[in-house]
C-alpha cells in the first residue's frame, strides 16, 4: 500500500515539532536536576517517577494562573510579545535535518520538515526575529525593569549575532552550499567533520549560542539581582511560560545546528553503514551535550558584566570571526581542491 | 589604609577558557555526589532525648495515669496553656485528671510544667509535628496527650541526669 505524500509531511511535521516542544519541557525539568545535583541536593521528585511529570504539572499550573496586564501596558503589543519570541524558535526547526533518510515501507523519506535549499538563511532570518518578542515585552510592558531588560537583550543579540552568523559563513564557505541537509552528509565519517578543518568557528559559535538564547553568563535580558525579571517581569501566566518555551526552544535548535553545522549531524563515528535509526539516537546525543552544556556552564559561572560582554563581543570575537572567514577564504581560493 | 595589590593574570586567565574549564570540571565532580537533601515527611528529623518537643502526659506501666491533677504545672506554666478538673478515683492515690488540657497553639515548650511536677507525670516528648485546620483541633485533651512511659523513658532518664542535685532516684 503506498502511502499519500501529504500524510509523510504531516507525520513529520507532528514528531519533529513534538519532539521540539517535548524536548523543551523536559529542559524545563533537567535545568532543576542539573542544579540540584550540581549542588548536593534532588530537585523536583514529587510528580511522577523521578519527577518526570513536572513539566506537565507546571504546565497545567501557568494555564490555570490569572493573568495580569499592568496598567498602562500597550495591550495588543503586551499579547504579541511572547508569541514572537516563541515562535521563530520553533520555525527555526523545520529545516534542521534530525537524520539521514529513513527507508520506512520501501520509501525513503528524508528526516527534515523541509529540505530547502536556502536553509542556513532561514534559520538565520527566523532566528533574528525573535529578538523583537524580546524587544516589545520590555518596551510594552511599561516598566523600566522590563525596558531595560529588552534594551539590553537587543544590544547584545545585535552584538552577537554578527559573530554567529560570520563563524556559520565560514562553514557554508567551506561547504559551498547553504542546504543543511548537504552540509550533514558532507560530513559523513568523523574525519570530514568541520570541527577539525573549523574548530575557531566550533568555539566560537558555542559561546555565542549562549550570548544568543540570552543564557548565563549572558543573560543579561533577565538578569535577575539587577532587572527583578528582565523584560518578564509583568508577565503572567501562559504568555510567562511561552518566554520560556521559547527561550528552551532556541536553545535545542541553536544545540541541533551546532551538532549539524561542526559535529556531523547524524553521523555515527566509525561506522559509516548505521541505519538511519541510530543516526537520529547519535544527533539527539551530540545535540543533548550542547543542551547539557547550557545547563551545566549556568551553574557554573557567574554572570559577566555588561562592559565585558560587550568588549568580548566587539573587540574579540567579531575580529577573531572575522579573521578565521578571511583564513578560510584564501585556503578555499588557493589552497589545494 | 591597605593597599590591595592585585595580582596581574596571567595569558591563560585572560583568555577566560581555560579557567572556565576548571570551573566546569568542578562543578561537574560533584555531580555525581550523594545529595544531602533530607526528603523530611518521609524521612522525619532525627530526635535526641535533649529535644524539647511538645509536652505529654505519662501511663505508668499498669495502665493508670501518673497525674495526680496537683495543678503545679498549671500554675507553672507561662502561657497559661494548661486547664486541669480534678477528680476522685478509687485507686490508693485517690485523685487522678477528670479534664487536662494543654492549648498547644499556647504552649511555648518552655518544659516547667516537666520541672514542676512532682509526680513524674509530665514530660517533653521527641514530637515536633503540629498541624491542624481548626484552632480546637490543637487544644489537645487527654486521649491526645496521653503517652505510655517506655515511650518517654530516654527524656525522664535524661531529666534525671541532670537534675540529679534535687531530684531523687527514679521510682
Amino acid at each position: 500500500m503506498d502511502v499519500p505524500l501529504p500524510l509523510i509531511w504531516i507525520v513529520k511535521i507532528v514528531v519533529i515539532f513534538g519532539g521540539l516542544v517535548g524536548t523543551a519541557a523536559l529542559m524545563s525539568l533537567a535545568e532543576r536536576k542539573v542544579s540540584a545535583w550540581m549542588q548536593y541536593r534532588i530537585g523536583p521528585n514529587r510528580v511522577g517517577p523521578f519527577g518526570l511529570l513536572q513539566p506537565l504539572a507546571d504546565g497545567i499550573k501557568f494555564i490555570f494562573k490569572e493573568e495580569l496586564i499592568p496598567a498602562g501596558a500597550n495591550k495588543f503589543m503586551f499579547r504579541l510579545a511572547p508569541a514572537l519570541s516563541a515562535a521563530p524558535a520553533m520555525l527555526t526547526m523545520a529545516v534542521i535535518p534530525i537524520g539521514g533518510t529513513a527507508l520506512i515501507a520501501g520509501r525513503e523519506i528524508p528526516l527534515s520538515i523541509a529540505d530547502v535549499d536556502i536553509g542556513v538563511l532561514f534559520l538565520l532570518a527566523f532566528s533574528g526575529l525573535s529578538i523583537y518578542g524580546v524587544i516589545l515585552g520590555g518596551w510594552a510592558s511599561n516598566s523600566k525593569y522590563s525596558l531595560l531588560g529588552g534594551l539590553r537583550a537587543s544590544a547584545q543579540m545585535i552584538s552577537y549575532e554578527l559573530t554567529l552568523i560570520l563563524t556559520i559563513l565560514a562553514v557554508v564557505a567551506l561547504e559551498g552550499t547553504l542546504n543543511l541537509r548537504a552540509i550533514s552528509e558532507n560530513q559523513a565519517s568523523i574525519g570530514q567533520w568541520n570541527i577539525w578543518t573549523q574548530p575557531l568557528a566550533f568555539v566560537l559559535f558555542t559561546i555565542t549560542m549562549f550570548a544568543e538564547t540570552n543564557r548565563h553568563p549572558f543573560d543579561f535580558a533577565e538578569c535577575e539581582p539587577e532587572l527583578v525579571g528582565g523584560f518578564h517581569t509583568e508577565y503572567s501566566a501562559m504568555r510567562f511560560a511561552l518566554y520560556f518555551l521559547g527561550e528552551y526552544c532556541a536553545m535545542t535548535v541553536l544545540s541541533c545546528l551546532n551538532a549539524t553545522l561542526f559535529l556531523g549531524g547524524p553521523s555515527v563515528p566509525f561506522w559509516p553503514e548505521a541505519p538511519w535509526f541510530i543516526g537520529v539516537a547519535a544527533f539527539c546525543l551530540k545535540a543533548g551535550f550542547f543542551l547539557f552544556l547550557f545547563l551545566w556552564v549556568r551553574w557554573s559561572l557567574p554572570r559577566m558584566r555588561f562592559d565585558q560582554l560587550m568588549r568580548l563581543g566587539w573587540k574579540v570575537f567579531l575580529p577573531l570571526a572575522l579573521a578565521n572567514l578571511l583564513v578560510t577564504g584564501a585556503f578555499i581560493s588557493f589552497g589545494a581542491h | 589604609m591597605v593597599i590591595v595589590q592585585r595580582k596581574a593574570l596571567s595569558l591563560a586567565e585572560r583568555l577566560y577558557l581555560p579557567e572556565i574549564f576548571r570551573g566546569l570540571s568542578i562543578t561537574f565532580s560533584k555531580f555525581f555526589e550523594k545529595p544531602i537533601t533530607r526528603q523530611y515527611p518521609e524521612e522525619p528529623l532525627p530526635t535526641d532525648e535533649v529535644t524539647r518537643g511538645q509536652p505529654r502526659l505519662v501511663v505508668k506501666d499498669d495502665g493508670a495515669i501518673a497525674c495526680v491533677s496537683c495543678g503545679m504545672c498549671e500554675v507553672a506554666c507561662p502561657a497559661y496553656a494548661i486547664t486541669i478538673d480534678g477528680g476522685e478515683t478509687d485507686r490508693p492515690i485517690e485523685r487522678e485528671p477528670v479534664r487536662f488540657e494543654i492549648d498547644m497553639l499556647r504552649c511555648i515548650l518552655c518544659g516547667f510544667c516537666e520541672e514542676a511536677c512532682p509526680k513524674d507525670a509530665i514530660f517533653m516528648s521527641n514530637e515536633l509535628e503540629l498541624a491542624d485546620t481548626t484552632r480546637r483541633g490543637l487544644i489537645y485533651d487527654l486521649e491526645k496527650l496521653k503517652r505510655p512511659k517506655a515511650a518517654l523513658q530516654p527524656r525522664i532518664d535524661y531529666v534525671y541526669r541532670i537534675n540529679k542535685r534535687w531530684r531523687s532516684k527514679q521510682p
